[in-house]
């Protein structure tokens, strides 16, 4: 199985691939001979404010400098955790804390809040900047940017370079995720599909039967199997031939009208209607990614699907609306653990849920005050938010200062002195959870052990 | 004080002199020695001969180092739009996109933004990079614009009766679909060139017989009881999977 897994890396991938001259990796399966486990990566875009959901703060008592979100700045109409309460008993009206479990909660969370016990929070996140691009990559891949590029592999190119199986012909699929392909010791075949729409492709996939037939195709594909297996035997390079060789096999399956239906944008939402709702402004690409995340796992055609949400980057009087952009997220979340809990992992009688694993971050947080704009700016703190077996949920993880909101030094934590935990721990924690040695990829990063299960 | 400015002067003037012809003369002795020199060595080169590498002690088995120092990329995708667009007959993007679409709901193709990122173009508003390997949906996209290219190039070179010479891609008469290797062979050639560059006689050798096959297959599908109605004449679609076969070929995506 080894054999044939590292045979099959070393030609899919590519038909091209300077990766091919740094010839095979061998690299032992790091979970077991063949994973199981599958995930969806999530950016919301932005920067978002946690003072509404991970971290709320809702009263300037005990000398908290930023200004509470009040009903002056934001509509919360549609926030359904929103239950008005004066601010520290003066005429502004904020909102009231929720108490879920272990958790003190914002308004923001939807219903995802109610799920308390399945998911994780990391708090108090050091971001070291309040660029869009740097948070955004230091999130994905545990490093700022150099030059204003990434430096790093992204945490779905490490899962998929890890866990990629046979089966995941699209081993990790990214729709407008930061992700990166960045590395000496990955595989050709586990560069992310990086595309804008999940839809487009559906486009690429079409086929008209006004001229010819699927039959006529297929014997076409039949000769080019045939001819490419000729090359390769006069090949300088046969991996080449035989990539494409493998490549065209592969074309009767992403044909077939099961693989066609992924991005089938009418298909999909038909399938999964939970994603879509009345009232639903800002996620409905959100949804529509998700909706293609439990296809694409459920049918094991990818090991890895990341997608970014809609952008929450309120400055201004549009921050009224930011609690309602990132309850949609968390809406969407919740919607994709019920789906997950209701569909049945292939080949057992355990549930999707039982099997993927849910990371979500953004680049950084919003000042605590409000902007003469009336919105909110960037700031450098973090939270991220994990559903995962492996990960003990109905746990926070990290913390805020009670003034500035600004992240607080951990003790007794990190192997190298108390600080607070960065974008990098969670990426090393969220891989150790699957027994992947982060080092094997990251510079920083360590995992959080009290996380783990 | 003032005096003593012009005595100054003239004296730096007749030092300067001085210094002119001293350099004056070194410079006409280095010329001198310079040019006998070159004399010399002129002579000295005349009178060497080369040797053969292999006649110089330690030389006799040097090889040439002839082994690639770069390893294969792929294939850039402007490549690849670049040699479509010169076969569809060096339109521009726009003109074959609107010739390939045709507005007469055959749904052959989209519009090139729609397969930009499956063929691995880069797109820097949301900082998606190049990819630098192919992919099964990026062969499914070559597919897909390679049907197009070889229906709309049969409907332009054999349904409207383009004379031969100024046409895209079947440049030859296409007979009357007899099952005739010999025929087909000199016809395939033409489409071989064209597509892979050069001749099929060049190929292996079962590549005329194989697509030969593909084609009479093709044919005897489309002329069987109950076949699919097709734009095509059952001659025309043999072509045209020759066609596809050939602009999906991995030696025209590689080369």
């Amino acid at each position: 199985m080894s054999q044939s897994r590292r045979t099959f890396l070393k030609v899919l991938g590519a038909g091209a691939a300077a990766a091919f001259s740094s010839g095979p990796i061998a690299r032992a399966l790091a979970d077991t001979g063949n994973s199981k486990e599958f995930f969806i990566l999530i950016h919301q875009a932005g920067g978002w404010d946690v003072t509404l959901w991970s971290d709320p703060r809702n009263s300037r008592k005990g000398g908290y400098i930023g200004d509470p979100a009040t009903t002056l700045d934001i509509d919360p109409t549609k926030i359904t955790g929103w239950q008005n309460q004066p601010l520290d008993g003066g005429a502004d009206e904020t909102f009231q804390l929720l108490q879920k479990g272990n958790y003190l909660l914002g308004p923001a969370m939807g219903s995802l809040a109610d799920m308390f016990d399945r998911f994780t929070l990391i708090n108090g996140l050091a971001m070291n900047t309040v660029s869009h691009p740097d948070g955004t990559y230091f999130s994905s891949t545990g490093r700022h940017l150099a030059g204003g590029r990434p430096v790093a592999a992204s945490i779905d190119t490490m899962l998929a370079n890890e866990l990629v199986s046979q089966q995941n012909f699209l081993p990790s699929v990214s729709v407008n995720f930061p992700s990166t392909f960045i590395g000496n010791n990955l595989d050709a075949s586990v560069s992310p599909l990086r595309v804008t729409d999940v839809t487009a492709v559906a486009k690429s996939l079409a086929r008209t039967t006004l001229y010819d037939s699927d039959q006529d195709r297929a014997n076409v594909t039949t000769l080019l199997d045939k001819e490419s297996k000729e090359l390769a035997q006069d090949a300088y390079y046969p991996q080449v031939p035989q990539a494409f060789d493998l490549q065209v096999g592969r074309m009767p399956q992403i044909l077939s009208d099961d693989i066609r239906g992924l991005f089938d944008a009418n298909k999909l939402k038909a399938a999964h209607p939970s994603f879509f709702y009345a009232g639903q402004q800002y996620q409905k690409t959100g949804g529509l990614n998700a909706a293609f995340a439990v296809e694409a796992i459920r049918k094991q055609v990818a090991r890895v699907v990341s997608f970014q949400m809609t952008s929450c980057d309120t400055h201004n009087t549009n921050y009224k609306f930011h609690p309602q952009i990132i309850q949609e997220t968390f809406e969407m979340i919740a919607s994709l653990i019920r789906e997950m809990d209701n569909t049945t992992f292939v080949g057992s009688n355990d549930k999707l849920s039982d099997h993927v694993h849910i990371l979500v971050v953004s680049e950084f947080c919003r000042t605590p005050q409000i902007n003469l704009s009336g919105g909110r700016d960037h700031y450098p703190n973090n939270s991220a938010l994990i559903v995962s077996p492996r990960i003990k949920a109905n746990t926070v993880f990290g913390a805020s200062d009670p003034q500035q909101l600004l992240p607080v030094e951990q003790k007794g934590v990190f192997s190298d002195g108390d600080r607070a935990p960065s974008p990098a721990d969670v990426l090393a924690t969220f891989m150790g959870a699957f027994k992947i040695d982060p080092r094997k990829y990251m510079r920083d990063g360590e995992v959080i052990k009290a996380l783990l299960r | 004080m003032r005096l003593a400015k012009p005595i100054r002067l003239v004296v730096v003037v007749r030092h300067r002199r001085r210094q002119t012809r001293t350099l004056a003369i070194g410079l006409a002795i280095i010329a001198a020695g310079a040019f006998a020199i070159a004399q010399s060595a002129c002579s000295s080169v005349d009178e060497l001969s080369g040797v053969p590498v292999s006649s110089i002690p330690g030389h006799g088995d040097l090889g040439l180092d002839n082994t690639p120092k770069d390893g294969p990329r792929m294939v850039p995708p402007e490549a690849y739009i670049r040699t479509y667009l010169h076969l569809f007959g060096g339109l521009s993007p726009m003109a074959a996109q609107k010739a390939l679409r045709a507005n007469d709901q055959s749904a052959v193709f989209d519009t090139w933004n729609d397969y930009l990122s499956s063929l691995g173009m880069p797109d820097y508003r949301v900082d998606i990079p190049r990819a630098t390997q192919t992919n099964t949906l990026m062969l499914a996209t070559f597919e897909r614009l390679g049907i197009a290219l070889c229906d709309r190039s049969i409907e332009h070179d054999l349904q409207a009766g383009t004379p031969i010479g100024q046409r895209l891609v079947f440049d030859f008469d296409p007979g009357t679909g007899s099952a005739d290797l010999g025929a087909f062979a000199s016809r395939f050639d033409v489409v071989h060139r064209t597509f892979l560059g050069y001749p099929a006689a060049l190929g292996p050798t079962d590549r005329v017989s194989d697509f030969f096959d593909l084609y009479t297959k093709t044919v005897a599908a489309h002329k069987a009881t109950g076949a699919p109605a097709s734009r095509l004449t059952s001659d025309q679609a043999g072509w045209a999977t020759v066609c596809y076969g050939l602009v999906r070929h991995p030696e025209f995506q590689f080369y």
